[in-house]
């Protein structure tokens, strides 16, 4: 179970910086390829569970 | 010998009283005296009368109270909440005059972190109540299933009692377990989920939550059923085991034994009579204890998700609807882990049930 809670941590964590820096990304053409890639480190610290 | 004395007495003699009243005290302690009114001796001596054991309405007056307070106590974390969304629709509001700028979507970031804290920290809270009273029911089942079990095999069901006994207590343990460390803590992640989702602009997590949440029920209510299809089988095959030993023991008693072995059956049979409904005396004072210990933590529970879904209503119609939609899963949430206790006490009270039927009388 401790397993979870460090992932649920973590996984908070992780999408509470990634709003903040969608935040403060400057507006520019490479900002939606951004937001892309953060969506895949989102996806990618879903899929951390089952390491 | 009339049944009244014959009852008071074996009552002494094969009831450990210091147990019960233990229970009752603790109990009493833990319901604001909510559970003095069924203590063991009242229940007894109600039955023999045969007079109604809720013979006052103080109790339903009693939980009205608990409940007003519960939602009176709720509705401060409420006015924070709703504090706190009214000065983000403000920042919206106000700042849309001076263009899209990442300050004002950080302040209202920030505002929408206070809401999750302060969220977090009630749900917490609750949470660790939920957890404490699930032991709290565990512990009762664990003191009043030896008393239980013992009376049993007073009554000559030797084998009910053997092979239940042991059978009940892992069964009892097991689902304390589960409920502690698995289920409690998915509904607490899918909580934590549902909050972080409500920060974002986009949906990231949100089916995520869901289904944790899901599972967390899912998985309560399988392993409920199969503990009652276990116990319940297990019951009705040693019942009969019991009866046919039983009926043979009375049976050579009343025949083989010239001139007195008819009234020896017969005053045994009174004797096993009483021995059950002492039983049945014991398994109602637990019914009613576990069901009083699961009230009030249920209540609270209820009263703080209704303010939550109040909440979630109230905000929509100044915060971002993101947010009002997290509000009211959260309240969504502690009515999953309601019915997560509430779930476990109803195994606990067909246990008692499958004991009490066991003995038949």
């Amino acid at each position: 179970m401790d397993n979870i809670a460090t992932w649920a941590k973590d996984l908070f964590l992780l999408i509470l910086s990634i709003t903040f820096i969608e935040i403060l990304l400057p507006e520019s053409n490479m900002a939606k390829y951004l937001k892309f890639i953060f969506s895949v480190i989102i996806l990618a610290g879903i899929l951390n569970i089952f390491k | 010998m009339n049944y009244v004395e014959i009852i008071r007495k074996q009552r002494k003699n094969y009831l450990d009283t210091e147990d019960t009243d233990a229970l009752s005290d603790y109990a009493g302690k833990l319901t604001d005296g909510l559970s003095d009114s069924f203590t063991l001796d009242k229940i007894l001596s109600a039955t023999l009368k045969g007079e109604s054991i809720f013979d006052d309405g103080q109790l339903i007056e009693d939980l009205k109270t608990l409940f007003l307070y519960e939602i009176r106590s709720a509705m401060v974390i409420g006015a924070e909440i709703i504090t706190v969304c009214i000065i983000i629709g403000l920042i919206k509001n106000l700042s849309s005059s001076f263009g899209k700028s990442a300050v004002n979507q950080i302040a209202g970031l920030i505002c929408a972190m206070v809401i999750v804290g302060l969220a977090m920290t009630n749900f917490y809270d609750i949470y660790n109540l939920t957890i404490s009273s699930v032991k709290t029911i565990t512990y009762t089942m664990e003191v009043l299933l030896p008393v239980l079990i013992a009376l049993i095999i007073a009554m000559g069901r030797v084998a009910s009692g053997t092979i239940m006994s042991p059978l009940l207590l892992a069964a009892i343990t097991a689902f304390q377990s589960v409920i502690k460390n698995i289920i409690l803590p998915l509904v607490f992640v899918s909580t934590v989920l549902t909050m972080v989702n409500c920060l974002t602009e986009k949906d990231y997590v949100n089916q995520l939550s869901k289904f944790l949440r899901r599972a967390a029920l899912f998985a309560c209510g399988l392993i409920i059923t199969l503990m009652t299809g276990i116990i319940t089988v297990q019951g009705i095959i040693v019942k009969s085991t019991d009866s046919l030993l039983m009926d043979t023991a009375r049976y050579s008693l009343d025949n083989f034994i010239p001139i007195v072995g008819g009234f020896a059956s017969d005053t045994i049979d009174l004797f096993l009579k009483c021995m059950g409904s002492i039983k049945n005396v014991v398994g109602v004072f637990g019914i009613i204890t576990i069901v009083l210990l699961m009230l009030s933590p249920i209540i609270k529970i209820v009263a703080v998700a209704l303010v939550y879904k109040i909440i979630g209503l109230l905000t929509e119609a100044v915060a971002p609807p993101k947010l009002s939609s997290g509000i009211s899963d959260i309240g969504s949430s502690l009515i999953t882990m309601g019915a997560v206790l509430f779930f476990s006490s109803l195994l606990f009270i067909i246990f008692i049930t499958c004991i009490i039927n066991l003995g038949g009388g």
